[in-house]
């Protein structure tokens, strides 16, 4: 199983939540710097038994994790397991989103913070639900946290999944692909950890952002 | 009924991309949703229809209230400019998907090292 995070200037924070992940006993890590302006490649770099990529250029957070699930093909993954590098998510629930897959049961099991919202802001639990609305009128399929970056796949789902978007709308997308697919999902509750550090970095999904998302899971729609 | 070259040309055309978007969506393309083939059903179909039967944009001219040639020019300018405009965005859009691929394989060749 091979554990890949997209990451974006998250130099302060990577060396962390890398050794988190390990600790929570998943070596197998590939980290995709997506043409940071800090040094995150480098600190990344320096970690023992770290896959570290990097995009030259910015092209967002969807990109990055699909360059990593790309990478992890090539590497022969059985599972992947996607999840942000700002630390909001916690590596102990790892085992628990992998076990429906593990065991059959699904292609894909989606991370829920909706099901387990505690420490999350209204205002974050406000605009996942709008999202959710945009992805099910959209792409046709209802889930409770559309917009999750805490993922897991197996290899049939990565096989199977092509998406093209770069941005914050890949999260929608790769709905839309189980959806079209007909791949059999799980949604499993997660812990959020909104920390005074994740909340102040300011290429996270905001207001301005979200509208930008929407925008551009629009356009795809109609182009 | 008799068919003038330019109507013949264009309900050819709108008959045509109504073919390659349910070719696209009963072949199971991927990108292909409903909603996209209604659209395009609704488009080029309104286009072929107008071309075929003009005196159903006097209705229409009617029902929304424009009168007069200037409206008309400057509607179908409108309607030029944004066709332009969705051109150049789709156009955008391709771009920003190459440079994603290559900066990915680019990105994917250290894995080979």
């Amino acid at each position: 199983m091979w554990i890949v995070l997209p990451a974006y200037n998250e130099s302060k924070i990577i060396k962390d939540v890398i050794k988190e992940i390990q600790d929570a006993g998943y070596q197998k890590i590939i980290l995709v710097d997506d043409g940071s302006t800090d040094d995150t490649y480098a600190v990344a770099r320096s970690l023992p038994g770290i896959i570290a990529l990097r995009h030259k250029i910015n092209r967002g957070k969807g990109a990055a994790t699909k360059t990593g699930i790309e990478a992890s093909k090539k590497l022969g993954c059985e599972l992947v397991v996607t999840l942000d590098s700002d630390g909001q998510h916690n590596p102990e629930d790892i085992a628990r989103l992998i076990q429906p897959i593990l065991n059959g049961k699904c292609d894909v099991a989606l991370g829920t913070r909706l099901k387990n919202p505690k420490g999350m802001p209204w205002y974050k639990i406000l605009a996942n639900h709008i999202g959710n609305a945009v992805t099910w009128y959209i792409y046709g399929l209802w889930v409770s946290d559309s917009q999750s970056g805490f993922r897991a796949y197996s290899r049939h789902a990565v096989e199977i999944i092509n998406t093209k978007t770069d941005r914050y709308e890949y999260d929608s997308e790769v709905i839309r692909e189980i959806y079209l697919h007909k791949l059999r999902y799980s949604e499993v509750p997660i812990e959020v950890r909104y920390t005074e550090y994740s909340m102040g970095k300011i290429q996270k999904q905001g207001f301005v952002n979200g509208l930008k998302t929407l925008y551009k899971i629009i356009w795809h729609m109609i182009s | 009924m008799h068919f003038a070259l330019y109507q013949i040309i264009i309900v050819a055309f709108a008959a045509i991309m109504i073919f390659q978007g349910l070719k696209n969506y009963f072949g199971g393309k991927g990108n292909q949703t409903f909603l996209k083939l209604l659209t395009r059903i609704i488009v080029w179909g309104g286009m072929a229809t107008v071309v075929t039967f003009p005196h159903v944009s006097n209705t229409v001219a009617k029902l929304i209230g424009i009168e007069g040639n200037i409206n008309a020019v400057i509607l179908a300018g409108f309607l030029l400019v944004f066709l332009m405009l969705f051109k150049l965005l789709s156009a955008i859009e391709k771009l920003e998907q190459q440079i994603t691929t290559l900066t990915r394989q680019e990105s994917l060749q250290d894995l080979e090292k």
